[in-house]
């Protein structure tokens, strides 16, 4: 998806903060900048993640949206030349690029799902008790308990629970997303990041996560990133659309999708560009 | 009315010319694309061909090693000199009791000096001890002389058979000539032929002449234990346990050969000049053979185990350093490295290949070895096992450059299997919450462990078959070292099978049995080197991770 010039005027920056949808923010982001070297990818972004909700980002290809999906738990710290130039990621109040943070316990507390399912090559059970060994969980009926609590969680106990000890690259890709699910579901986060976790996947398979998310929300904020408008319309409370670099736009999804009051918005929503 | 057909159109006469027009260039009926698919496929045949080749020529040249060698083994025993060796073990056991004698007695000797003795008056408070020590020399004289008259005896029988072969070796070729020679030469050479005596040896008459000695030896076996036993009864004691000890250690080697006395004799009365030589007898003389000793004038062994013993044993040393080496260095610059480093890094051990083999040798001969003899002479290093070092050559010198050798080999093929895995697991596993070490150890190591074994393996397989650096740095003794020195044995000198081939093919005597002995053990180095590679590849294959 190539971003074309369009007849629409340069981006405006939203006057004044996107306003905030119902229900408390858990993660606040407040006026964030951020760089890769010389280049600014992301252009004071400010915007309220309501708790126990889904919200989606949607935008063109390289307007953002999975950079700063990545700044939440700092996966963007990988990177050598990614850098915060001013703003900050607060969860729960506490900003997370703050020094004193501790990187590994915030990871555990921000799950995250990646666009292509990265299952490790061991078996179903080990991908699921990896995290929890990681945290200090040896008793094996505990890890028993959490493995399978997970699973149902992710919908997948019924499919998997004869062969936890094969191999998880065995499963199908659906399969796949679901177990990389449970197994940032396992270690019982607070926010749960998806990128784009159901673009490898086929229609019916998507269809299983997107129950899934619907299912989740009862326990974890989601945030996810998705390029598919539809899915962002059937699985998300609230959405965001990014362009360049900027939210244009944050709002409740029915008013994103139904009555969006920018233009680009709207001729992004309806399929003009993009 | 007929039908007519629509004009052809000007322009499809000439598009059916060039589709069926040759290609410009033919030969032999052929154009150009096949000649040059022949080029690249002769190319390949070409390899495949001298490959084949190489390995048919080498199962070809050892393959008659062993019938040669039972044939070897046969003549050992016909003439006798297998009879003469069970005889000769006994009387070389006897001898290191008495070195183990005349140690006891220096230690002794230091021991009345230090106390203040002068030399005279020291040798005479050891004169009952030197009294033994002649008596214990004398004792052995009976055996000595029917053993050297023995020796004599399987000697000529031996050199008989030697001389024997030869001349029936000359009757061939004088007879093989005939065929393609006219009349008159024919005649020469048949008459030749005929003038060549052929001495038949009745080898259970010569045989008996040793077996008939057999009585004046269990005569010279009755005084001999009557006399040990006197020994041992009048052995002194000093009082200090400083040398009661080795004494009283003396004391029991000597009742041990004494007890032994009997045994040996029952084995000389069981020997049977005439019982064949099984092929296993002959397989297991090469293969688990402990002595490789040629063109010897009493017995040629071929015992590939000393060398197959070195060479497994340096390879492993030096795994046992390019292993944690290389495998960390891969590591550190796949997982940790800036990539100024890697640039750095990866060419800089990659050019230590580069490296060629002999000046690494001379490195280890003219530095590494010298160095090391020195530091093993520091004296707060002497708990090290195996310091201070005996010889400046030898196993852990050869296999320090080995390493250095196989380094490379480990580091590239490492770093490749780290390379393949996935970079989302590693995205995964930190995302979890993992730090980077847990990561690196937990994830990013097991999924490229079959890559990294099949690395160790080809490090293995290129070590194995290095010939230069052991060759100069090794030693080069024939002979299992002392396993007893715990750690320290890896300062022992040994010899390899790569080593022996380089060594002695150069002038060994084309066809002979030495010569084919060397083939049988190229043959095993191949079949060892076929096997490591083999199974490289196999485990790469079987737990390939599915690429992304």
């Amino acid at each position: 998806m190539s971003l074309e010039p369009t007849p629409l005027s340069a981006p405006a920056v939203p006057t004044k903060p996107a306003p905030r949808p119902s229900g408390p923010a858990l993660v606040e982001i407040d006026r964030l900048n951020f760089f890769y070297g010389e280049k600014q990818v992301l252009f004071d972004v400010t915007l309220d993640i309501p708790e126990k909700q889904v919200t989606a980002f949607i935008g063109p290809s390289g307007c953002g949206k999975t950079t700063l999906l990545r700044c939440f738990n700092r996966m963007n710290d990988l990177v050598d030349v990614a850098r915060i130039g001013s703003g900050e990621i607060r969860i729960d109040g506490i900003n997370v690029y703050d020094p004193r943070v501790d990187v590994i316990e915030l990871r555990k507390r921000v799950g995250m799902v990646f666009q292509k399912s990265n299952p490790f090559p061991k078996s179903i059970y080990e991908n699921i008790a990896f995290g929890l060994r990681l945290h200090g969980i040896r008793q094996k009926a505990k890890l028993d308990e959490i493995v399978e609590h997970s699973l149902r969680g992710a919908a997948l106990w019924d499919e998997v629970k004869d062969r936890l000890h094969d191999s998880g690259l065995g499963l199908s890709g659906g399969q796949q997303q679901r177990l990389c699910i449970a197994r940032a579901i396992a270690v019982e986060p607070d926010v749960i990041l998806m990128d784009e976790p159901c673009s490898a996947l086929d229609p019916l398979a998507t269809t299983k996560v997107e129950e899934l998310i619907h299912e989740l929300k009862e326990k974890y904020t989601i945030v996810i990133v998705t390029h598919n408008m539809q899915q962002a319309a059937r699985v998300s409370d609230h959405t965001a659309f990014f362009y360049l670099g900027k939210v244009v736009e944050f709002a409740e999804t029915q008013k994103i999708f139904m009555n969006p009051s920018n233009p680009q918005t709207e001729a992004y929503v309806s399929g003009r560009f993009g | 009315m007929a039908i007519q057909s629509p004009p052809e159109p000007a322009v499809s006469h000439s598009v059916r010319k060039q589709l069926l027009a040759p290609g410009k260039f033919r030969l032999f009926g052929r154009n150009r694309d096949w000649w040059i698919k022949m080029f690249f496929e002769g190319n390949a045949a070409i390899s495949v061909v001298v490959l084949l080749l190489i390995v048919f020529t080498l199962f070809r040249e050892a393959a008659g090693f062993m019938p040669g060698n039972r044939q070897n083994l046969e003549v050992y025993r016909r003439a006798g000199l297998e009879y003469v060796d069970i005889l000769k073990r006994q009387t070389t056991e006897y001898a290191a009791l008495g070195r183990q004698l005349g140690a006891v007695r220096l230690a002794w000797l230091q021991k009345l000096r230090a106390q203040g003795l002068d030399l005279p008056a020291a040798n005479t408070r050891l004169a009952a001890l030197d009294a033994l020590d002649s008596r214990l020399a004398e004792a052995i004289g009976a055996h000595e002389t029917i053993l050297s008259e023995m020796t004599e005896h399987a000697s000529s029988v031996k050199e008989r058979v030697t001389v024997g072969q030869d001349m029936a070796e000359v009757r061939r070729n004088l007879l093989g000539g005939i065929a393609g020679a006219d009349a008159a030469h024919a005649a020469k050479l048949q008459s030749g032929a005929d003038a060549v005596v052929l001495e038949t040896i009745d080898f259970v008459a010569e045989a008996n002449v040793l077996i008939g000695r057999f009585p004046e030896l269990q005569t010279a076996n009755r005084n001999l234990s009557a006399e040990l036993a006197s020994i041992l009864a009048a052995l002194p004691h000093s009082g200090d346990p400083a040398i009661d000890k080795p004494l009283a250690r003396f004391g029991d080697r000597l009742a041990d050969f004494g007890a032994s006395i009997p045994e040996r004799e029952a084995e000389l009365a069981r020997w049977r000049a005439d019982r064949p030589v099984t092929f296993l007898e002959g397989f297991n003389a090469f293969a688990f053979g402990r002595e490789w000793i040629t063109a010897s004038f009493w017995q040629d062994w071929y015992g590939v185990l000393p060398l197959f013993f070195g060479s497994v044993f340096i390879s492993v040393l030096a795994l046992a350093i390019a292993i944690p080496l290389g495998i960390c260095a891969a590591l550190y610059v796949n997982q940790v490295a800036r990539p100024w480093e890697q640039g750095f890094i990866k060419p800089y051990i990659e050019f230590i290949s580069a490296i060629p083999s002999v000046v690494l040798g001379f490195f280890g001969i003219a530095m590494l070895g010298e160095t090391l003899r020195q530091l093993s002479q520091v004296a707060w290093l002497s708990w090290v096992p195996g310091f201070p070092m005996q010889e400046r050559l030898n196993g852990f010198t050869a296999a320090s450059l080995l390493a250095l050798m196989a380094i490379p080999t480990i580091f590239t093929l490492a770093e490749d299997a780290l390379q393949n895995v996935p970079k989302a697991l590693r995205e995964a596993s930190l995302a979890l919450g993992a730090s980077r070490v847990q990561t690196i150890l937990k994830v990013i190591l097991p999924a490229a462990l079959s890559g990294i074994t099949a690395a160790i393996l080809l490090g293995f397989g290129r070590v194995i078959g290095e010939t230069m650096v052991v060759l100069l740095c090794a030693g080069n003794r024939i002979a299992i070292p002392d396993l007893s020195l715990g750690l320290g044995v890896a300062f022992q000198p040994v010899h390899t099978m790569t080593g022996i081939v380089a060594q002695e093919m150069g002038e060994v005597v084309r066809g002979s049995l030495h010569y084919r002995a060397l083939f049988m053990v190229g043959c095993l180095l191949f079949l060892l080197s076929l096997g490591i590679n083999y199974g490289a590849q196999k485990i790469v294959r079987r737990y390939r991770l599915p690429q992304s």
